[in-house]
Order: C-alpha cells, then structure tokens, then sequence
C-alpha cells in the first residue's frame, strides 16, 4: 500500500511554490508587453485595435475574408474590418456578437479564434496553425477594455479605401456590406452600413432606409429592421423581415430633406444606393 | 535561480508536488490505469473518437461505479456485421469569472460527435469519419482511411485526421495543447503511417499544416512521435514542423509521459514551440502540463492539473499557470458527471489571464 501520509504537509507548501510561477508582470505594460527598448525588441502586438489590424487580421485573416466575396461578408481589410466586427452580429451565430464590446467571452471572434466547441464551423485562422495563446489575450483584452476604434485614422471603420471618401467632418457612408454590385450566394442575414459618425437613432425608420427589389416596378419594399451596432454607433445593421429571394435588390438611404443625419444633425445631403443580388439556387 | 532554469523548477516542482500531493490527490490516464497502449480500447491507433469492442465492454464494465445488468444485450458499438458506431455527448453548466467584467453563466452544449467505421476488409482496412453533429452544424472533425499490415505492426491512414504530438487530452483549451496547436479541434488533412511493435507506439505523418483547410503553399506539417509503453509507466517525445505558414514556419517539440502509482495516475508533457509563422521575428513558447488521477473508487476520479505557459521566453515574468480540479464520478455505464473549478493566473496587467471557471458537466458516451 502506497503511504502518502507523510508527505500530506508537502501539498500546500508545492502548491504556493507552484503558484508563484506565474509573471509578476515586472517590466511589462498594460497589454502585458516589455517597457522601453531595454533587451530584446518588445513584440509589436498590442491590446488596440490599429496593432491589432496591422498585426493580425491584415496580414493573416485577409488572406481570405477580403473582397466581395469575403466568407460570411465579414470583409477584414482596415477599410471595413471594425465596422463589420463590433456589434454586429456572426452570420454563423446570430445569437452572438462578433466582438462584444467589454465581454471577450461573449465574443465570437474569441471563440473562432480559440476553436471553442460552441462555434459554427472551423477555427480560425482556417487553413493556418491556430494563432499562440498571447496573440489571443491581446485581443481579448482589446475587447475587455470595450474595443475601441483605432486611435488615428488608419484602421478605424472610416478608413481610407471606404466607399466614400469624406473629409473629416463631413457625414458620410464610408463601409457597406454586401458591397454595392456584389453576388450573394445566399440571403444576407443582415446588412450592415458604416458611418463616418456616429448616427441620430431617431431618424432610421422606413422613411430614411428602404429595400426595393430590383425589376419589380410597384412591388412594396422590404421591411426592414434597423438599430445601432451595440458599442459602435457609427454602424447601422438592416434585418429584412423575411429572407430574400433570388434577385436583385438595391438599398436607398435617403439624405436630404429629413434623412439621416449623426448626432449632430449632419446629412448626410444626398441619397445613397447600393445594389446586390441573391442568386438562385443553381 | 537564472531566468532559462526558472520554467524547467516550475515543471519539476508542479510534478514534485504532484508526487507528493497524494492526499489531495483524456483519457490518456485511463491507458495508464491498464498499461495498454490507445489502440487497446481505439479503433484510431493514436487514440480518440470510436472505442473499439475491448473499449466498449472496458466502459461498461471497469468504468462505472455500478454496472445495471442488460443480460447478453451488451453493446460493443457494431450495429452490423462490417459497421461500428459510437458517440460522445458533452454538455455543461458553467460560471465563468473574468476581473473587471461581467460574471457569465450558462448552460452549454460542448458538442456531440458522431463516429462510424466500415471495416471493409476484416482486421485489414478500416474507413472511419468522425462527424461534430452539434452545437451548429455538422463539423468534419476525421475522415480516414486506414490499411493495416497482416501482423498489425504497421498502418497507413489517409484523409484527415488528428495529429500525433504528445498526449491526446480530452480538454483541448489544455496550455500544451493550445501552444503547440494540435489537438483534437485542429484535424489537418494528409497521410499517417504508424508502428506498433512491442512496446513501441510511433508515428510519422506529414499534412497540409492547414488545420484541415485547403493547401494555401507548397508547405507542408510533419509531425512525428514515438513513445515506449510499459505496463506500469511510458515515455515518449514529439516533433512537428509547420512550413505551411505564409509568413514563416512553426515548430515544436514535447516529451511526455506516464506513471502509475498504486490508484494514483500521473501524466506529464512539456513542449518547446517556435513560432514563425506570424512573421514578427518569431516567439519562442513553453508549455507544461502534469496531471494526477487517483481513482478513488471504481466509478470515482479526482483529477488536478497543473499548467504552466512562457508565452514569449524573451520576455520575463509573463508566465501563465492554470489549475485544475475535476472530479469524474461514472455512475453507471455510459454516462459520466464531471464537476470542476479551473483557476488562471498571470499577469496582474491583463484581467484575462485570471479566469475562474466553475462547471458541471454531462458526459455521455457510447
């Protein structure tokens, strides 16, 4: 028979000894990185969302979710890429988030990215070695600290190859998917327009955002839902009220006289039309 | 102590204490407890998804606290003469606390999965798919084909498949199992051949290094591992290169290992990983696991982890370490209840590596 009783007393004192092991964070900042240029050179990924951009989804996830026919629409060049991920929610789950802002938890960029077993098809980054742990928890920890915009303007939903190309100030539709004249396999399940600022909730109604259907001159629009990505209010995600059939459909947003305006009260001064269509089933 | 030698006391001492702890004292324990190698209760050589007929009654017999008779109705997973079926269900009750953020809870399925194979020739050729059926939609996890040698000391396997490196954990969020990125949520698509001889378990397969997804270069993943197996303990050692990776390759290499001793079960991995593959001049990792089982009872299994990750080892003092405590009580045949409580610490910057997880978790399986 194996005696352990001796050694009982030794538990308590291995498990504080092993506990210890963990970083004291000496000489790392807030997103767990080196001070200074003391030493090796600090990795360059940081917990925001430009060092994020720069340093993971453009030169690995847009390998493929890039273009018009990005999987999922989620399109993750800076042009789009924080428009289309805070608040909105996943094509494969609608029930979540793609990043809720302050729960990385509840996040199914997270959970893609760690292959947890509630996710809808293959982890991500598909066809690559999943991204190290420390990769992981810069991003989460960018979605603890609520998911901020880039800082500078670069990488933020308003960037520089967006559909428009507006001043600083003006209000302007600056990311839109599906993407205007793009070929959708399948109904989108919602569409999702960025905004250089952020929006007058009051003013989306079926009067400023409308859904025709292309070629059917008289057909009523579709109903739509609209409502503010939670978090980011510069974004407006569209729920038709039904699945869209085969088809080509464009999407108005009115500007002038009495259209949609941010919270300043800026129009956005001229309509805005996009146009896709769902093809059918081959 | 110098800063290199710090990870290699931290592992010695979590096994020490491991050792020592008795009091408090994937199933690759389960291997351990009969001193057989993952074939035994397998159909896959290198463990996992459908248990072959050994495995079967294994689980109704050796497994549970209690065995409710079905007379000479005992399923042993062939519903009919060429095809054998088998499944896992996981579904869970969870309360997860982050620092600084909202406590989340919840019920969850983890998944259920689906395994079936065809022995299309008797003993000699085996097709098997392995099929996540929920939550979502189905998820191909393998789907291979595998020709054995006459003498099953040698076998190929083609499709896709999980890789051999290191020790095949049931928790896949495991610090070894996520650095070294090979587990059982990241199958790649390749060829495998195996050697069982003796006491010798080896393997060498080379892949797309795509997890499964299509080949994006002309790079490939080797993984390789070989282990010697005696009844009451084993060694082995593993090496994977990934030069699949658009912007660098990946490597890593593990030992691991198993002794037993009296009820008590101890497990242990320790992997190296340089990774390239981001292209920014390379991170060099380690992780380290070592794991206790003592089977308190037919039926009953405390399990407590120790984990440790270096996620950058040119970066001082932001180590990671994950405890855990489990508790496995199998009732009757078939069904497991798992309850357990799972502690992070890291580095007081970053909320998130300082997770407590508390969960009770269904298993059933068949």
């Amino acid at each position: 028979m194996w005696n352990v009783s001796g050694v009982r007393p030794l538990a308590p004192l291995g498990a504080a000894l092993l506990a210890a092991c963990a970083g004291n964070g000496a000489g790392l900042d807030a997103n767990g990185q080196p001070i200074g240029a003391g030493g090796a050179p600090p990795p360059p990924l940081t917990a925001d969302f430009k060092s994020i951009q720069d340093d993971i989804l453009t030169p690995i996830c847009t390998h493929c979710h890039s273009g018009a026919a990005a999987p999922e629409g989620l399109e993750l060049d800076a042009a789009h890429s924080y428009a289309l991920l805070v608040g909105v929610p996943s094509n494969e789950d609608p029930g979540r988030l793609r990043v809720k802002p302050g729960s990385p938890d509840a996040s199914y960029l997270v959970l893609k990215l760690e292959g947890s077993p509630g996710i809808v098809g293959a982890q991500m980054p598909f066809g690559a070695p999943a991204l190290p742990r420390a990769t992981i928890d810069v991003v989460r920890q960018w979605i603890t600290n609520g998911a901020p915009p880039a800082a500078t303007g670069s990488t933020a939903a308003v960037g520089s190859a967006a559909v428009a190309s507006p001043d600083s100030t003006s209000f302007a539709v600056t990311a839109i998917s599906p993407r205007d004249h793009s070929r959708l396999s399948g109904p989108p399940r919602q569409i999702v327009v960025a905004f250089s600022h952020e929006v007058d909730a009051s003013l989306l109604n079926e009067t400023t955002l409308r859904l025709e259907i292309v070629a059917a001159d008289g057909a009523p629009p579709v109903a739509l839902s609209a409502r503010l990505a939670e978090g980011n209010p510069s974004v407006v995600l569209l729920t038709p009220q039904r699945a869209l059939g085969p088809g080509g459909y464009r999407l108005i947003l009115r500007g002038s006289g009495g259209g949609l305006a941010d919270v300043n009260a800026q129009s956005l001064d001229v309509d805005y039309r996009s146009e896709f269509t769902v093809q059918g089933a081959p | 102590m110098s800063a290199r030698l710090a990870p290699l006391a931290c592992f010695s001492l979590a096994f020490g204490w491991l050792l020592a702890a008795a009091s408090a004292h994937a199933e690759p324990y389960l291997a351990l407890t009969q001193g057989a190698k993952c074939s035994q209760c397998h159909v896959n050589p290198t463990g996992g998804g459908l248990r072959n007929a050994f495995g079967d009654v294994f689980a109704q017999t050796q497994l549970p606290a209690r065995h409710i008779d079905t007379g000479t109705d005992i399923w042993a997973g062939q519903i009919a003469r060429f095809l054998a079926l088998g499944g896992d269900l996981r579904f869970d009750g969870s309360v997860q606390h982050v620092p600084h953020t909202r406590t989340l809870d919840g019920f969850q399925m983890q998944q259920t999965r689906v395994y079936l194979a065809a022995s299309v020739i008797p003993d000699r050729l085996l097709v098997y798919v392995d099929e996540q059926v929920a939550p979502g939609g189905a998820l191909n996890r393998e789907a291979w084909g595998m020709l054995w040698s006459a003498d099953h000391s040698w076998y190929l396997k083609g499709g896709q498949m999980y890789l051999p490196f290191g020790l095949r954990l049931q928790d896949q969020t495991a610090l070894v199992r996520q650095a070294s990125g090979i587990s059982m949520a990241t199958p790649d698509q390749g060829v495998e051949v195996g050697w069982l001889k003796g006491h010798w378990d080896g393997q060498l397969a080379v892949s797309n290094g795509t997890a499964g997804g299509a080949a994006t270069t002309s790079g490939k993943q080797t993984s390789a591992q070989l282990a010697f197996v005696e009844p009451s303990w084993r060694l082995g050692a593993a090496v994977n290169y990934n030069g699949a990776a658009a912007e660098g390759s990946r490597r890593a290499a593990g030992v691991f290992g198993g002794l037993k001793t009296g009820p008590v079960v101890w497990l242990g991995e320790a992997d190296l990983i340089d990774d390239r593959s981001l292209g920014n001049g390379g991170v060099k990792m380690l992780a380290t696991l070592a794991e206790g089982d003592w089977a308190l009872a037919r039926g009953h299994n405390l399990k407590i982890t120790a984990e440790y990750l270096d996620p950058n080892r040119r970066v001082p003092h932001d180590q990671q370490t994950r405890w855990s405590l489990l508790y496995e009580l199998t009732p009757v045949q078939f069904v497991q209840l798992r309850a357990g409580v799972r502690y992070s610490d890291g580095i007081p910057q970053l909320a998130s590596e300082h997770t407590r997880l508390y969960f009770l978790e269904l298993h059933g399986f068949f």
